[in-house]
């Protein structure tokens, strides 16, 4: 068993240009690539689609190789011990709770207009993914107060997730992770959001990538905070 | 199970390498106490491990303890059943929680520590004086902040009690949701200032502050400016030579002699073999959630309701710091940026002491945050896919803010942590329990903040705010504060440790995390439970190693007190 701190770098970062299947079937790849274009559309920007998210949740769901990037981001760690065991039990309900989406996808779809998931049109899609989130496509942001909400939970853990919900937390991940993990290719999920994200994982240990320029440069204590000239603080 | 040969005993096996253990391992090697450090988690490599990867940080287990190896169960009501829950997830490493910290590191003020000789007796609550003022770890504060490295802004604070020292190391440049909350506290009157950080923003003692990447808040630092015991203390104490620190090594039970005084503990190494530890003295550094869990497995002939537990307040009392916060979303042209900055800048203790006029007792340190990186940057009704969800990201990701503050929670006995009954961990031992739920003080007090942040980011030109109370009527861990549950006090009936936090039941047995807390302070705890620990190590080197005992005179605290200081 190796300790953690010492588990080896293999494999390489997800190649942007692959096209194998890891994990899903063909159908599966097409109707999950069609939902994650749902969840993130293209419109004048790149969406899920183009950002190739799908490639990303088959990584995650094909076993434990694809779970940790190397810190450098030049291969995954290969996991084993206690930590292992818990991804194989985590990834082996996730990939259950997809397969089983896909069929639920695909028979409400059937149910509801005939064809498979992945051959109806864009709204008739949004209306099957309306029915199995048991709520409405979310309206826009709307000024008006609606109302305080319960905390927001930091751990985003993938446990217990029904399959929309892990569709659109991973659809989330892969447009907006780093793309080492197979999605976010060419970085569009960060030029959509205007995140100026690193050009490497590396380049975020050694200095290399800093938003150094993003921090005020001619700020003056003092004029920030009027106490500082009863106090005659510092003003570095 | 297998078995290793029995180490030799040593003065003193300290078990958790965190906040506290790295400290407590500290003080007691450089005093020339040879010491055994046990960590069931990695001993990890800061230089090494730690990147700007956001989807392994934030949304999976690879610092976060993993609720698949560490389960705990949640309930609000000690008749319901508790349930699997994710619930204060500190790392389990060495460096604990010092590891993926924003840093928050601000000084509890001299009222924290007589909230019942202020207040009296709440309903509903255990409310206790600590048998410490803030004037006797008032010395170890300023040891922490310069041993440690610790940035602010002296003479900023209007509201600051006794510094005997400066700030070590200025703070961090604003960023521009830092200067815009700056702006808006001076419209309203309000006493802002950079809140201190666990960080060196200058060259110090050999560390060159170099993480300007925004990958902050739940990540490791690889540059060595944020300060973890990991890169500190423990580096420290192994330069002692007189540290054996043994990572991956879970202990399940402290070991007790016929005469009802610590033997030692037995722990499993990383082989999954059985090993026993005897030592003339035993810390327990593990958190306030796992030092009690281990009290309470820790059963004897002389302990049967588990270790020290005389008073049956081992995990008891127990206060989690809900983080509780408004988002405010702003439409004007000028960027905010969400991302830039060390997770902290602006805040203001200006709400900090109890005004009976608002009805509740306690107020808050608030904070000005950023909201993070974009796969986790939320807000409460932020739509969750579609067009709406797109639109959203692009519209407010760069033009939003965060105030918010950590909740000063009342103790109540109810509230507590034991072992849950069914739910086993990785090793087949029992898991935590918590149960808790929320004190009515403790829902008006997160209103009456959370809606005085609202009133700031109004100030500040949102166009929109989004306020999260304490809703849920429990918390929900989400900040990783633990207190309370191995309560110091001067009355062996009601407390389990005196004021060097050394078990009334136990004397060669101490718990120096937060679990000591008699109550849980409104402050971020780390600083109080580092400065504690090393205050408690000192004594355990000046006088109990050398076969000698003192008691802190008790007569000389009291509301009077308050007015002096």
């Amino acid at each position: 068993m190796t300790s953690m701190a010492d588990w080896p770098t293999v494999l390489a970062p997800v190649d942007p240009d692959a096209v194998d299947r890891l994990f899903f079937t063909d159908h599966e790849w097409d109707t999950i690539e069609a939902a994650t274009a749902r969840i993130i559309p293209t419109d004048h920007d790149p969406g899920a689609r183009e950002a190739h998210v799908v490639r990303f949740i088959d990584r995650f769901l094909s076993g434990i190789d694809y779970v940790y990037a190397a810190a450098d981001g030049s291969g995954f760690l290969r996991m084993s011990g206690k930590l292992a065991d818990a991804w194989r039990g985590r990834i082996a309900d996730m990939q259950e709770t997809y397969r089983r989406g896909v069929r639920e996808l695909d028979a409400i779809a059937r149910q509801s207009f005939g064809p498979d998931f992945v051959s109806l049109s864009d709204d008739q899609q949004d209306i099957i993914l309306e029915r199995i989130s048991g709520a409405p496509k979310p309206a826009p942001v709307a000024r008006d107060a609606d109302g305080a909400s319960p905390t927001v939970q930091v751990y985003a853990f993938d446990d217990g997730l029904s399959f929309f919900d892990a569709l659109v937390a991973h659809t989330r991940q892969g447009f907006y992770g780093d793309p080492v993990y197979g999605g976010n290719r060419g970085r569009v999920g960060w030029t959509v959001i205007g995140f100026p994200g690193p050009e490497s994982l590396k380049d975020t240990m050694d200095g290399t990538y800093s938003l150094r320029d993003y921090y005020l440069r001619d700020h003056d204590w003092s004029e920030l905070i009027p106490q500082l000239r009863q106090t005659g603080g510092a003003a570095t | 199970m297998e078995y290793a040969k029995k180490p030799d005993p040593v003065d003193v096996v300290v078990v958790g390498m965190g906040a506290s253990g790295g400290t407590a391992a500290k003080v007691l090697c450089e005093a020339g106490l040879n010491v055994v450090g046990l960590e069931r988690g990695p001993w990890l490599r800061s230089r090494e491990h730690f990147s700007g990867d956001e989807v392994k940080f934030l949304n999976r287990t690879y610092l976060w303890s993993d609720p698949r190896v560490n389960p705990r169960t949640v309930r609000t009501d000690e008749n319901e059943t508790a349930v699997p829950t994710p619930f204060s997830m500190v790392p389990q490493m060495v460096g604990g929680g010092t590891v993926h910290w924003a840093g928050w590191l601000p000084r509890p003020r001299p009222s924290d520590f007589m909230m019942r000789s202020l207040h009296g007796d709440i309903e509903g609550a255990s409310l206790a004086d600590w048998p410490i003022t803030y004037d006797d770890l008032e010395p170890y504060l300023s040891k922490v902040e310069w041993a440690f490295g610790c940035a602010g802004l002296d003479g900023a604070d209007a509201h600051e009690p006794y510094r005997s020292t400066p700030y070590p190391t200025p703070p961090v440049p604003p960023t521009p949701a830092a200067k815009r909350f700056y702006e808006a506290c001076k419209k309203l009157g309000i006493n802002a200032m950079p809140i201190p950080q666990a960080l060196v923003s200058q060259p110090y003692r050999g560390r060159t502050p170099s993480n300007w990447t925004s990958f902050w808040n739940g990540y490791g630092d690889p540059s060595g400016m944020r300060s973890s015991t990991l890169d500190t203390f423990v580096p420290e104490a192994l330069a002692t030579g007189n540290l054996d620190l043994r990572s991956e090594c879970y202990v399940r039970e402290v070991t007790v002699r016929p005469d009802g005084r610590a033997r030692g503990v037995v722990y499993i190494d990383a082989l999954g073999r059985e090993v026993e530890q005897d030592a003339k003295l035993v810390l327990l550094c593990l958190g306030a959630v796992e030092s009690a869990r281990l009290m309470l497995m820790s059963r004897s002939r002389q302990f049967p309701d588990g270790l020290a537990n005389g008073s049956g307040q081992v995990g008891r009392n127990a206060t989690f710091h809900e983080y509780l916060f408004a988002v405010g979303l702003f439409n004007d042209e000028q960027p905010l940026y969400g991302f830039p900055g060390n997770y902290i800048s602006g805040g203001s203790f200006q709400f900090y002491e109890t005004d009976y006029d608002r009805g509740h007792i306690g107020g808050a340190l608030i904070g000005a945050s950023h909201v993070g990186q974009p796969v986790n940057w939320n807000f409460p009704g932020r739509p969750a896919w579609g067009s709406a969800a797109k639109d959203a990201d692009r519209d407010f990701y760069n033009h939003a803010m965060k105030i918010g503050h950590t909740l000063h929670d009342l103790p109540v006995a109810s509230n507590r942590v034991d072992l849950d009954p069914d739910v086993k961990d990785a090793w087949g031992l029992p898991a935590a329990r918590i149960t808790h739920k929320a004190h009515p003080n403790d829902i008006a007090l997160a209103k009456w903040q959370v809606d005085k942040n609202v009133e700031i980011l109004e100030a500040a030109g949102a166009w929109k705010t989004i306020p999260v109370y304490l809703e849920r009527g429990r918390a929900s861990g989400n900040t990783c504060h633990q207190h309370g549950t191995v309560r110091m006090g001067t009355d062996p009936a009601n407390t389990v440790l005196n004021e060097w936090c050394q078990a009334h039941d136990v004397d060669n047995l101490y718990v120096l995390d937060g679990a000591a807390f008699p109550t849980a302070t409104g402050v971020n705890p780390t600083l109080t439970i580092m400065a504690n620990a090393w205050r408690c190590a000192d004594y355990i080197a000046q006088t109990h190693a050398k076969g000698r005992r003192e008691r802190l005179p008790q007569a000389r605290r009291g509301p009077q007190q308050v007015a002096a200081s």
